[in-house]
C-alpha cells in the first residue's frame, strides 16, 4: 500500500470512530461497508466528515457502487487526485 | 354536511390554480453541488399542469395511482403536483439510499407499489436502475416513466374536476416492514389541515415569512409541512436535498441564515446532530435571529436536546421562545397538536414510578436523581379538531391519567388503502358517528395540553423512522442459534436520541459470534444500526405469566444495567451460572 492509502485508512479509521462512537480501530480496507454496524444516514455522516477533513466532494452518483472501504477509499483517491 | 375550511382553498388543485399569478414568491431548490433553482409559484402551476396532461397522455385518469420514486426535490415535487393537477392520485416511495440493502429496498417498492394498484411508476435516469428490478413483480404496473420525458410534449390543457373528498394522495407509513399501509389523504384532509398548522399553529405571514426544510419529501412532514401547506397559504420556501443535511448539518443553519428563513421543523435527532457536529467558530458567523418558528415532531422530544441546542446557538442569536414542539402523525393529515406561539419548550417533571403505574403526578421541587421524568408539553388541537385520553377498555380519562390519544375532527383521514380491518381497528366512530382515530400513542392531558409518554405497541422511533419491535424480533428469531421467540427489541435514550437495542437468548457459547451476525441482520433487513445486541443466558429474559418476552421490563433491566448477559467464552461449555435450566 502507498503512504497515501495507508493515512488515508488511517484517517477513515478516526472519523468513523469518532462520528459513530464506535471502535473501528481494525478495520481493514477488505471489510464490507454492511459489516461496519452503520446505518446509511451514519455512514452519510461519516463520509461528511472524510469529506470536510480531506477536502474533496464525492457525489452521491459516485456513492452508490461503495460496498466495501477499498471502494470508498478509491472514490476519494480519485478525487484526491483530480 | 361537510364544511369547508374558511381561509384556504377547499382542494390542493384549487390552491395550485389560486397561485397562477404569483410570481414574486415561490420555492427554491438547493442542488448537492450548492447551485438553486428557483421556481415562482405561477411557474409551478404552470409545469405540474403539463405534467398532468402528459400523464393523461399517457393513459392514466382520475383516480389511478401513480408511484413517484425521486430523489431530486424539485423534480419531485412538479411530478407529484402534475399527478394531483391531474386528479391521479401520487403514490410517494422513498427513493434508493446508498449502501442500503438493495433487495430489502426492491421488496419496498414492490409493497407499496402493488398494496396501491399503481399503473406508472416516476423515475429518474440515475435511480431507475434501482426500480426497473420490480416491475415484473407488480401486476398493475404498466411500466416506469423517468420524470426528464415527462412534460417535454405540451399536450394542451384537460379537464378534471378535483373535488375536497378526491384521494388526493397515499402516504405510506414506515411502520411495519411486513406491511406497509397507504393512509388515504383526501383534498378536505389537506386543506383543514393545511389552515391549521399554517394559520391557526404558525400564524404565517406571506409578506415576510419563508420555510427553509432539508425534510425528506415521501414523509408526511416534509411533503405536507413544507410543500403542500405552504401552497394552500403562499409562502416561500428553500427545499435542501437531505443527504446534504446529514453529510453536513451546518448548511441547515447556513441557508436559515442565508434566505433570513423564518420557520424551520425537524425531528429531535436533527436538533442533537446539530448540537454535536457543528463546530462553535461556524456558529459565530451566523445569524438566525430571523427564525421565528422552530418546530419539533415525528418522534419523542427530549427537553434537554432542544436546551443544548438553544445553548449552542446562542451566540448565533437563536431564540428558544420560537421552539414549537407538537404531536403528529401521517393517520392525522399531519399536526395534531401544537403549542401556543412563542411559548417555548416547557416540561412537566413527574415522578417516574407512578408514570409508570399510569399515573402522572408531579414532582416535588428537586427530585433524587433518577425518580423523575421530564415529559415536553405538545400543546393543544386546531379549532374543529379535538383529542381525548383512554383507557384500556375505551373510557374516557381525566386530566393526569395515562392512556391512548384519540383524536377526531376534519383531518382524521379516510383510513388505510384496501385494508378495511386495519382501518376499523384505527379509526373508530364514536356516539354521535364522529370517527375518532386511535393513535396507537399514550399520553396524558394537563387542561387540555397533551403530554406523549410512548406507543401502545412499544414502537422504536429511530431518526424519524418507525419500527415494531415484533418485526424485529421475528428477523432475529428466525436466525440459527438464537432461541426461537426469546428475543426482544426495544428503543433506548442514547445521546439525545432513541436507538436500537436487541436482547436475545442463546447459548453463552455462541453469544460473541451472535450478536455481530444479529446486527448485520437487522441493518440489512430494516437498514438500522444496532446500539447494542445483548446476549442473555437462557431463560432469564423477562416474561408475562403466559412465558411472553416482556420487552418494557427487559427495556428496564437493561437501562439500570442489571439486564443478566451471558459472558462468551469461546470453545468453552457455559457454565451453570450463564444459564438457568429449565427455560
Amino acid at each position: 500500500m502507498s503512504q497515501n492509502r495507508v493515512q488515508l485508512l488511517e484517517v477513515f479509521r478516526n472519523t468513523a470512530t469518532e462520528v459513530a462512537e464506535k471502535d473501528f480501530q481494525n478495520i481493514a480496507e477488505s471489510t464490507a461497508i454492511s459489516d461496519l454496524g452503520i446505518d446509511s444516514l451514519g455512514m452519510l455522516e461519516i463520509i461528511g466528515s472524510l469529506e470536510r477533513e480531506l477536502k474533496v466532494h464525492i457525489p452521491d452518483e459516485a456513492l452508490a457502487g461503495i460496498t466495501t472501504v477499498k471502494d470508498l477509499l478509491n472514490a476519494v483517491e480519485s478525487r484526491q487526485n483530480a | 354536511m361537510r364544511l369547508d375550511p374558511k381561509h384556504v382553498a377547499p382542494t390542493l388543485a384549487q390552491a395550485v390554480r389560486d397561485l397562477g399569478k404569483q410570481t414574486e414568491r415561490g420555492f427554491v431548490f438547493v442542488r448537492a453541488d450548492g447551485s438553486e433553482r428557483y421556481i415562482p409559484f405561477a411557474e409551478l402551476g404552470r409545469l405540474a399542469e403539463r405534467r398532468a396532461a402528459d400523464l393523461h397522455a399517457r393513459g392514466l385518469r382520475k383516480g389511478d395511482r401513480v408511484a413517484i420514486a425521486v430523489p431530486d426535490p424539485d423534480e419531485f415535487v412538479l411530478s407529484f403536483l402534475g399527478a394531483v393537477m391531474g386528479g391521479i392520485v401520487p403514490v410517494p416511495i422513498s427513493p434508493q439510499l446508498t449502501f442500503k440493502n438493495i433487495e430489502g429496498y426492491h421488496d419496498t417498492v414492490a409493497h407499496i407499489a402493488s398494496a396501491a394498484g399503481a399503473s406508472l411508476l416516476l423515475t429518474t435516469q440515475a435511480t431507475r436502475q434501482y426500480v426497473d428490478p420490480v416491475v415484473p413483480r407488480v401486476e398493475s404496473l404498466r411500466g416506469v416513466v423517468t420524470v426528464d420525458e415527462l412534460g417535454r410534449e405540451d399536450h394542451g390543457p384537460i379537464d378534471v374536476v378535483v373535488e375536497p373528498d378526491d384521494l388526493a394522495f397515499l402516504q405510506f407509513t414506515s411502520g411495519s416492514t411486513s406491511r406497509p399501509k397507504g393512509v388515504m389523504v383526501t383534498h378536505r384532509n389537506l386543506a383543514w389541515n393545511s389552515e391549521s398548522f399554517m394559520i391557526h399553529g404558525l400564524a404565517k405571514d406571506s409578506s415576510f415569512d419563508k420555510g427553509v426544510s432539508w425534510l425528506p419529501l415521501f414523509h408526511d412532514m416534509g411533503l405536507i409541512g413544507f410543500v403542500i401547506g405552504p401552497i394552500f397559504t403562499d409562502i416561500p420556501v428553500v427545499f435542501l436535498p437531505t443527504a446534504s443535511f446529514v453529510r453536513n448539518p451546518r448548511i441547515w443553519l447556513d441557508k436559515i441564515h442565508q434566505h433570513r428563513g423564518t420557520i424551520t421543523y425537524a425531528p429531535n435527532f436533527a436538533y442533537a446532530l446539530v448540537t454535536k457536529r457543528v463546530k462553535e467558530k461556524d456558529v459565530a458567523d451566523l445569524d438566525l435571529s430571523s427564525l421565528r418558528r422552530t418546530g419539533c415532531g415525528a418522534e419523542p422530544i427530549q427537553a434537554r436536546t432542544l436546551r443544548e441546542f438553544a445553548e449552542k446557538l446562542r451566540p448565533a442569536k437563536f431564540d428558544p421562545r420560537s421552539f414549537l414542539p407538537s404531536y403528529g402523525m401521517a393517520e392525522a393529515t399531519l399536526a395534531i397538536t401544537f403549542v401556543p406561539r412563542e411559548t417555548g419548550v416547557r416540561v412537566d417533571v413527574v415522578e417516574r414510578a407512578a408514570l409508570e403505574a399510569g399515573k402522572a403526578l408531579p414532582a416535588g421541587e428537586a427530585p433524587p436523581e433518577g425518580t423523575a421524568a421530564e415529559l415536553v408539553n405538545c400543546g393543544r388541537p386546531f379549532p374543529e379538531h379535538a383529542i381525548a385520553v383512554l383507557d384500556e377498555q375505551g373510557k374516557r380519562l381525566g386530566d393526569r391519567q395515562v392512556g391512548q390519544i384519540v383524536t377526531r375532527g376534519p383531518s382524521v383521514c379516510a383510513g388505510y388503502y384496501r385494508e378495511p380491518e386495519l382501518t376499523a381497528a384505527a379509526f373508530v366512530p364514536g356516539p354521535e358517528g364522529e370517527v375518532w382515530l386511535h393513535t396507537g400513542d399514550l399520553g396524558y392531558t394537563v387542561d387540555g395540553e397533551v403530554f406523549i409518554c410512548g406507543r401502545l405497541k412499544d414502537m422504536i422511533i429511530v431518526r424519524g423512522r418507525n419500527f415494531y419491535p415484533s418485526d424485529i424480533e421475528w428477523v432475529v428469531s428466525e436466525m440459527p442459534g438464537v432461541r426461537r421467540g426469546n428475543v426482544v427489541a426495544f428503543g433506548v435514550p442514547v445521546g439525545g436520541e432513541e436507538q436500537l437495542v436487541v436482547a436475545a437468548e442463546a447459548l453463552a457459547s455462541e453469544a460473541e459470534a451472535l450478536a455481530g451476525a444479529i446486527a448485520k441482520a437487522v441493518l440489512e433487513g430494516f437498514s438500522l444500526a444496532t446500539h447494542e445486541v445483548v446476549m442473555v443466558p437462557q431463560g432469564s429474559l423477562p416474561r408475562t405469566s403466559s412465558g411472553k418476552p416482556q420487552r418494557r421490563k427487559a427495556r428496564d433491566l437493561y437501562l439500570s444495567g442489571t439486564l443478566p448477559r451471558a459472558r462468551a467464552v469461546l470453545g468453552k461449555e457455559p457454565t451453570p451460572d450463564e444459564t438457568t435450566p429449565g427455560a
